[in-house]
Formats: C-alpha cells, sequence, structure tokens
C-alpha cells in the first residue's frame, strides 16, 4: 500500500490527501451537528437531575444547570417517599399493575386472535382484519369519555380493570403479530402436528407461542411503555388518588403549584421534580436495556406495511 | 363428533379470536357506537331528552369549538413540518458514511420515546418558567405568554417524537440494499445528491405514514396545554380535547362533549383518508410499485 503510494505521482498523492483531510472536516463538523442536536434531547432529562438535587430555595437562587453546595437528593426522596402517607409509593407500585396487566393481556389475547387471521381460513377473516386495521385510524380519545359512561353500569369506574381491560384489544399488536406469524411460523409444522392429532390449543400453546416469542418479548415492551405512559385514560377513568398511575399523580401535585399551600406547606416543586425523575427513571433504563427488542418491533410493525 | 373437520376449524378460529373481539366490543366499537347515540339527546333537569340531530346544530354555530379545532389544526401542520424536517435530516445525516459515534446518537434521540408526554411536559414546563430559567428572564423571552404557547407546545412535541420518527427511517434506509447506493456512487453522485435522489424517495411511503399518525396525534392534543395550564392560564379552547373534558367533567354536559367527540373524530378521519387518497393518485400516477399501495393501507 505505502509503496504503492509512493510509486504514484506527486500531484496525485497530493489531491488523496486532500481529499481525505476534506472528508475528515466534513466528518468532524457533521458529528459536531449531531452532537448539539443530542443536548437539545439530553438536556431536560439533565435539567431535571440536577434540579432532583436542589432544595426548593436553591432552586430559584442558584443557576440553572449548577449544582448546589451541598445536596438535598436524599432529602427530597424522603419528602417524597412520607408524603401524604406515601401515597407515591402507591402510585408508582399501581404504574407497575397497569403496565405489567396491560403488557400480558396485550400478548395472550391478540397473539391468540393474530394466529386466527394468519394460519386459518375461515369465513368472515378478512372482514375482521380489516375491521381491526381501520380502527387503527380511530382517534384514541374519541372513545375515552363515552367509555366512562359505558363502565358506570359495569362498576368498572375507580377499579383496576376499568383501566387494564380497555387498554388490552390492541389493534396494532393483533396486525403487527398477524405478520410475524404469517411469516415466521412454517405451515409445514402445522400441518404435521394436525396430523399427528394435536388439538388447535396444543398447537398453539406449544408450537405457535415458542416460534414467536421475540415479537411477543416486543409487544410486551411496546404495551408496557404505551400503558405507563397513558395519562388521559385513567385521568377520565379514575377519581380515586389511591388508585391514580404515575402521570395522574404527579399532575395532581402539579395542580396544586399555583394554589396558596404551595409556597408555605408543601414543598410542591421538590414533589413534583424529584417524583418525576423517579418515574421516568425505570423507563430510561429499561429502554436502554431493550432498545433492541423495542426498534424491532415499531419498525416491522412500520415498514413492513 | 358429528361435525365436519371444516366446521371444527371454524369454530376453533372463531374461538381463538373471542377474547380480543370481546374486548374490542365492549372498550372501542360499542363506547364509540354509544357515543354517538348519545349525542342525540340533551340533559334536561337530570332527564335525558331525545332531540335528534339539534346538538351538532349547535356544534355547527359553537364558535369556540371551530376555533379550537382550526387552532389545533396549525398546530398539526406547524408541529408536522418541524418535526419532519429535523426527524428526516437527522436519519440521511446519521446514514453518510461521515457520522461517527452513530448507535450513541441513535439511543440519544430516541430517548425521550420512553419519556411520557406528562413528565416531558413537566420539564419542558419548568425550564419555560420565568423564576426557574435565569435565562429566560435575562432574554425577555416568555414561551408560556399566550402568544408563544403553541410554539412552545411544538417544541414539547417534536421533543417526544423527532427520534421515533428519525427511527422508523432510518430502518426503512438499512432495509434497502447497498446494490442501489453503489450504483449511485458509481454514477458520481455525491452523499447530499444520494440522500436527495436517492434516500428521499425510497422513504417516501414511510414518510407518508408517519406524517398522517402524526397528524392523528396532533389533532388529539390534550395533554401538554392540560399538564401546562398549571404553571400558566390556558384557555380551554386552545384545543378541541380541552374543551371536551371540560365539557364532560367540568359542565358535566355529557350529551354535548359526545357530539364534539364525535365530530372531532370524523375530521380527523376524514382529513387523513384525504391525504391518503391523495398520496395514493400521486403514487399511483407516478409509478406502479406495490409497496406504497400498501403502506397507505394503513
Amino acid at each position: 500500500m505505502l509503496i504503492q503510494m509512493e510509486s504514484r505521482p506527486k500531484a496525485e498523492r497530493e489531491a488523496v490527501r486532500t481529499f481525505a483531510a476534506w472528508k475528515w472536516m466534513v466528518s468532524v463538523v457533521v458529528t459536531l451537528l449531531l452532537l448539539l442536536v443530542a443536548c437539545y434531547f439530553l438536556i431536560p432529562v439533565v435539567w431535571l437531575l440536577i434540579a432532583a438535587t436542589k432544595t426548593q430555595a436553591q432552586l430559584s437562587s442558584t443557576g440553572i444547570f449548577s449544582l448546589p453546595s451541598h445536596w438535598a437528593l436524599w432529602h427530597n426522596v424522603v419528602l417524597l417517599f412520607t408524603y401524604s402517607h406515601g401515597i407515591y409509593v402507591r402510585w408508582f407500585i399501581n404504574s407497575a399493575i397497569y403496565a405489567g396487566s396491560v403488557a400480558i393481556l396485550t400478548c395472550v389475547v391478540c397473539s391468540m386472535a393474530a394466529y386466527a387471521l394468519a394460519k386459518h381460513v375461515f369465513r368472515g377473516r378478512e372482514a375482521t382484519f380489516y375491521l381491526i386495521l381501520l380502527s387503527m385510524m380511530i382517534p384514541g380519545t374519541v372513545a375515552a369519555i363515552p367509555l366512562f359512561v359505558i363502565e358506570q353500569p359495569l362498576h368498572l369506574v375507580n377499579t383496576y380493570m376499568g383501566v387494564i381491560l380497555p387498554l388490552v384489544a390492541s389493534p396494532f399488536g393483533v396486525y403487527f403479530l398477524r405478520i410475524y406469524i404469517r411469516d415466521v411460523v412454517p405451515n409445514e409444522m402445522l400441518e404435521a402436528a394436525k396430523v399427528d392429532g394435536a388439538r388447535e390449543a396444543t398447537i398453539f400453546w406449544q408450537i405457535v407461542v415458542p416460534i414467536i416469542r421475540p415479537a411477543l418479548t416486543t409487544l410486551f415492551l411496546i404495551s408496557f411503555i404505551g400503558t405507563w405512559n397513558n395519562f388521559f385514560l385513567p385521568l377520565v377513568l379514575l377519581h380515586n388518588q389511591s388508585l391514580y398511575p404515575l402521570p395522574v399523580g404527579i399532575q395532581l401535585l402539579l395542580s396544586l403549584i399555583s394554589t396558596p399551600a404551595a409556597d408555605q406547606s408543601v414543598p410542591i416543586y421538590q414533589l413534583v421534580i424529584t417524583g418525576s425523575l423517579i418515574s421516568i427513571l425505570p423507563m430510561i433504563i429499561g429502554f436502554i436495556l431493550f432498545r433492541k427488542h423495542i426498534v424491532t418491533g415499531l419498525t416491522q410493525g412500520s415498514v413492513k406495511l | 363428533m358429528t361435525q365436519s373437520g371444516y366446521g371444527n376449524r371454524q369454530v376453533s378460529s372463531w374461538a381463538f379470536l373471542v377474547p380480543f373481539l370481546l374486548l374490542f366490543l365492549a372498550f372501542l366499537f360499542v363506547p364509540m357506537v354509544y357515543a354517538f347515540y348519545s349525542s342525540l339527546f340533551i340533559n334536561r333537569m337530570g332527564q335525558e331528552v331525545f332531540v335528534g340531530f339539534r346538538n351538532y346544530l349547535n356544534a355547527f354555530q359553537d364558535a369556540a369549538f371551530w376555533g379550537s379545532v382550526l387552532n389545533v389544526i396549525r398546530y398539526a401542520v406547524i408541529q408536522g413540518v418541524i418535526m419532519l424536517v429535523l426527524s428526516i435530516a437527522l436519519a440521511l445525516l446519521l446514514d453518510t458514511r461521515y457520522a461517527r459515534f452513530k448507535p450513541f446518537f441513535r439511543l440519544v434521540y430516541f430517548l425521550p420515546y420512553a419519556v411520557p408526554g406528562v413528565f416531558a411536559s413537566i420539564m419542558w414546563g419548568f425550564l419555560y418558567s420565568k423564576p426557574l430559567d435565569p435565562l429566560l428572564q435575562a432574554l425577555h423571552v416568555d414561551p408560556l405568554s399566550s402568544g408563544a404557547l403553541l410554539y412552545a407546545i411544538v417544541n414539547i412535541a417534536t421533543w417526544e417524537w423527532a427520534g421515533y420518527n428519525m427511527t422508523l427511517y432510518i430502518a426503512s434506509l438499512t432495509g434497502v440494499s447497498s446494490e442501489m447506493y453503489e450504483a449511485g456512487v458509481m454514477d458520481g453522485c455525491n452523499e447530499f445528491q444520494l440522500a436527495w435522489y436517492i434516500k428521499v424517495p425510497l422513504l417516501r411511503p414511510t414518510i407518508v405514514m408517519t406524517i398522517i399518525l402524526s397528524f392523528i396525534g396532533s389533532m388529539q392534543l390534550f395533554n401538554e396545554p392540560f399538564l401546562l395550564s398549571a404553571l400558566t392560564p390556558i384557555s380551554q379552547t386552545f384545543a378541541p380535547n380541552l374543551d371536551i373534558y371540560s365539557m364532560a367533567f367540568g359542565l358535566t354536559n355529557l350529551p354535548y362533549a359526545a357530539t364534539l367527540s364525535v365530530i372531532l373524530g370524523a375530521i380527523t378521519i376524514f382529513i387523513s383518508c384525504v391525504a391518503m387518497m391523495v398520496t395514493r393518485l400521486i403514487q399511483g400516477a407516478r409509478s406502479r410499485r406495490k409497496h406504497v399501495a400498501l403502506a397507505v393501507e394503513v
């Protein structure tokens, strides 16, 4: 390589070198630009981390991105966890219950439906599938208020089930798993099992489910995140503070900010900031750990359309 | 076992579908139908009185509601354009050989997807608040003033969703065989021409889909203004869903809230369908590629 370079005329070597230098320059500029954008995406989270280490007085007296002289993070966490008999812990557990139950039930219910729609031939199959597809276009909040009215006679308002059940029937889940099952589960395998006299339920649980486990992981994560982040539905359906998930609970705290109590008795800023931080940390850590599964799921669901 | 094998299979197919369909009907379909049904009544002294389409006639003359619809459409267009440009630019930049530390940048840009909208609104809301942010005080800027509020919310939504869209674009780009790029390079394309003439046209179906999804999301705008209203006064007519929410729970006028919900849903679906048909016509005229039609399906 070196010998080749040496044997070339000087002018050509110069040209190669200038081109390499130019490429390096462009690379530096592009990367700096990307770094600048990265700062934009990180700023609110970094601010939240710093703000959680400050006391109420330090929040307004120190620069927004400067660390305080002595850390008040532990003090703030204790304040949060003991506020109103530990209601924050309750909200955290509620969020985990909602997100976990919805994610598990979505996987079960959607994979069953997707299996039938992908591998069975029956009258009404296409119509059912298109009905489900179409419903993906309905704005979610349109159904929320009528849902509240319908849940009243069913005694589902102000219950865990009232929040969980409406979120389980995910059209995206069926759509996503149907594509996956259609493409990944071999028909020969199902036929062979049928010849051996296996029942449909056995085929589904023993053959289909193990094969589609990667897709189920993805759907689990996506619906877990979706439920953990949902605000409007629990806001409409729940009126008992001890059933709130984190976003609704923190919103309740935030709404106290303009009341006189905020200045005197309750350190609202501290509670909201520390509460927000602890609410998003598990999501951010989980997201970094499981990013691959989430990305493949989201992109398979959309690229393959 | 008198049934034929075919009949058995039919039964078992529906058995697999029943749990999903039951939930789907009970918690999505029935509420939609019920929303329409209840919009045909009014509440007079605690009594439901059938009035036909009178709620709709009232709604069509409801200037506050239509003001909020126009405002949210304006928001959807501004936010959609800014986010689209940003996320396409980021995807294309990360797809060149000039960018370094690609996995790191992809992770950081996509990270806000994991942050609930409520907390995004709280973080930005505090950063927008003058008492907490000396920079804003120095610059005499107030993002929470009524004139700037729309853009303050545009920024929150862009922060939340730009990385998500970028991720979809990057995935569509990596799905393409490298032969096409090599052919472009052979023909003497530079990186910019490669992006503009080869990558952007390839992204078009994904772009159409993300525009429609982002539009449907924007029309439902609620969380951000609802949260920010704790920090600054925000009119109920800023977005239709704020109006509908206060109609249902503040004024407890459920029939009228249902009427407005139905109209908002119809407008959203109508505009989405028109957008799909227009792109389908344009694409159909341009090429007969199958994947476009399939993308438009959803």
